[in-house]
């Protein structure tokens, strides 16, 4: 190879590449406003990522699968857990994380802080990042939380607890949240009244309960719960 | 030997960069023990994980860049023929960037941070590095304009130190928009080491191949034209294997594809011109370290930061991959193959010569190199292993994150093990660089 060809190989490998890469990056720019629903960009979106930056959250956390790999993905956290949980987990992670090995900092983030992070996180969640993460899929139906509703236990109650994010907290055959109670075999614990007592009222059947009251579910829903609850026999696995 | 006394404010670089790569090191391992073991609630308070991995990532940065710094402090004189524009300016540079560094991290540890990975470091201070930045490449394009002996492989080095300087000015503002945040973050950090950096290793490694090999001028800066072409045009849009997922058009699933998939190309280049001017080179292999660090470098670079980064970079495997332990497992491997190997090489040649030592005992180093590029490679092993058993009990059957990390914890004790020996391996290295002395003359053989 001549010294000559050397230098054109130079020059043209590196202005085709930047050139293609600067006409994308435009391109980009004019895409990504839909792509990321910026409408709905507000200023209270903006304080959100700003308390998000203020304590660090991505040092520990990925978001968008950016960031630390010590702590779940927050890309959709919004549709996983719920407004109510992160509430929680933020507040009190001493207590929420309570049995979880893996700890999160008590960094005293403000309510008034976490009510700007709520709307974040939403927006965060509505960005079109091509169906990632796989785990937090509509299209892609898991194995681990699907198939329990699906297959095994098909029913009304069922498909009630996962909507209402009850996974979020507990464990049902091996799948779900360690902050409450695994529910493997509670029917064989609790009678079916108590079970919607402590859904629709937890402070009534015990005093000082972290678990947030479900007083909006209507009558039936409560009883298909408490149903599919109660039906869950057998020693805690 | 170094012939212009200008060269030996690259000493006091070098020592810090040593004392700062033990220090990130030592973190690192301290954050394999956050992962492999539950740590009480106080401690998670007091220091959690987030303010410990913005040390072990900055420390990183800086120590490599200091390095950089250093070797080009040592190569441009010898290059241009001339002493520094300014050794003071040189000496005051390296104050303001340890300063904002040393700052930065007390900073860390009482919660002053931008919160952006690898970014952290708050506003004041990026303009304090703005300042140093600025100040080095005066210094640099100063001597070289004074000296008016252009090289090839110095306009390398002067384009990828300004490239890199250019490109921190994307990570300083604040974005609204997460998605555009982290389309520019990336400019930062993937143009840094896919482009920038691999300018900045292409030349200091070709120059001291050159220098030791003895290899003519000329070919080894043919050879470097096409490695750096290479390098740019596979490494600027190959970018885009980091917008797969933030909400940018489809495109980049294919652009970032394919570019990325030929971005071992030029390393590959690189590993095959290093054994060529080995095998055809001039003079006879005087210092074993060096050469074998800078075979070790261009391997490891190929295997860490090509091989392991062509794998995950595939739009399909990369859905599951993609911000898993996978990603660690080739961060690790890829930093200290291409970077932490490439600085080590700078040390080696350079230390000696400002010591002016002829010849060193050889062993140390040697052992040194041995014992951390072997426990690196088997952590970056463990760190896979872990990121498929995530990949596929989290992202393919659904299981819990916690429950998978709990499938994983083996793997983070075999992290643990293989950084202790890590950590052992680097002692001896920063230990031998800085006390070497002449070799007595029957064991004369460094």
């Amino acid at each position: 190879m001549s010294n000559k060809t050397a230098k054109w190989i130079f020059y043209v490998g590196t202005l085709t590449s930047a050139t293609l890469f600067l006409i994308l990056t435009w391109d980009t720019h004019r895409q990504i406003a839909a792509l990321t629903h910026a409408e709905q960009l507000s200023d209270e979106v903006v304080a959100g990522k700003k308390v998000f930056q203020k304590y660090n959250c991505n040092d520990c956390h990925t978001i968008l699968g950016f960031g630390a790999y010590y702590a779940p993905d927050l890309t959709k956290v919004y549709q996983r857990r719920g407004e109510d949980y992160i509430r929680r987990v933020i507040a009190k992670p001493e207590v929420v994380l309570a049995n979880s090995f893996r700890k999160m900092p008590q960094q005293h983030v403000s309510s008034s802080e976490i009510d700007k992070l709520i709307p974040f996180f939403r927006w965060v969640n509505g960005i079109d990042t091509h169906d990632w993460p796989p785990q937090d899929s509509r299209k892609k139906p898991l194995a681990g939380a699907e198939r329990l509703v699906s297959g095994s236990t098909l029913s009304l109650g069922a498909a009630l607890f996962k909507e209402n994010n009850c996974f979020s907290c507990h464990k049902l055959h091996g799948v779900g949240g360690d902050v409450g109670p695994d529910l493997d075999g509670v029917g064989s614990r609790l009678d079916l009244e108590t079970i919607k007592k402590q859904i629709s009222d937890p402070q009534s059947v015990k005093q000082g309960s972290e678990m947030p009251a479900y007083p909006e579910l209507s009558p039936q829903d409560l009883q298909a719960i408490a149903e599919f609850l109660v039906h869950q026999k057998g020693g805690a696995q | 030997m170094i012939t212009y006394n200008s060269q030996r404010v690259a000493y006091p670089y070098f020592v810090v960069a040593l004392l700062l790569f033990g220090l990130q090191v030592l973190m690192g391992l301290w954050l394999a023990i956050n992962y492999a073991f539950t740590l009480p609630q106080s401690l998670v308070n007091a220091f959690p994980f987030a303010t410990a991995r913005a040390f072990h990532t900055n420390l990183l940065v800086l120590w490599m860049l200091l390095g950089f710094m250093g070797g080009t402090y040592f190569m441009v004189p010898e290059e241009s023929r001339s002493e520094l524009f300014s050794n003071r300016l040189a000496y005051f540079q390296l104050v303001l960037l340890v300063g904002t560094g040393v700052t930065a991290l007390i900073g860390f540890l009482f919660g002053w941070t931008q919160g952006r990975p690898l970014l952290e470091i708050p506003f004041e201070l990026d303009l304090v590095v703005v300042a140093a930045a600025l100040i080095f490449l005066f210094n640099v394009a100063m001597t070289l304009i004074k000296a008016k002996n252009w090289t090839m492989i110095q306009g390398t080095l002067l384009g990828g130190l300004i490239m890199l300087a250019l490109l921190y000015l994307f990570g300083i503002p604040f974005y609204r928009n997460l998605s555009v945040d982290w389309y520019y973050w990336w400019w930062v950090i993937h143009l840094w080491v896919e482009g920038a950096w691999e300018l900045v290793t292409g030349a200091i490694m070709a120059w001291i191949l050159m220098q030791i090999t003895g290899v003519p001028r000329q070919t080894v800066e043919k050879w470097l034209y096409v490695e750096i072409g290479l390098f740019l045009f596979t490494g600027i849009a190959g970018t885009g294997h980091h917008y797969y997922w933030l909400g940018a058009p489809t495109y980049w699933l294919w652009v970032g594809g394919i570019f990325s998939a030929l971005e071992p190309l030029p390393i590959a280049l690189m590993v095959w011109d290093t054994f060529r001017y080995i095998k055809g080179g001039q003079h006879a292999i005087s210092n074993r370290v060096v050469w074998t660090f800078a075979i070790g470098c261009v391997i490891y670079h190929l295997i860490g930061a090509g091989l392991w980064g062509f794998i995950h970079t595939l739009p399909p495997i990369n859905y599951y991959t993609h911000g898993s332990q996978v990603t660690v497992s080739h961060g690790h491997l890829a930093f200290f193959g291409a970077y932490a190997l490439l600085n080590l090489t700078i040390f080696y040649y350079a230390i000696p010569r400002i010591k002016m030592i002829e010849k060193f005992n050889a062993r140390p180093g040697l052992l040194g190199f041995w014992v951390s590029g072997i426990a690196m490679f088997l952590m970056g092993l463990a760190f896979g292993v872990a990121g498929v058993l995530q990949t596929y009990l989290e992202r393919v059957l659904g299981l819990g994150y916690m429950t998978a990390q709990a499938q994983m914890q083996f793997w983070f004790k075999v992290v643990i093990a293989m950084g202790l020996i890590f950590l052992i391996g680097v002692i001896m290295m920063i230990y031998d660089l800085l006390t070497l002395k002449p070799a007595s003359q029957e064991h004369g053989n460094a």
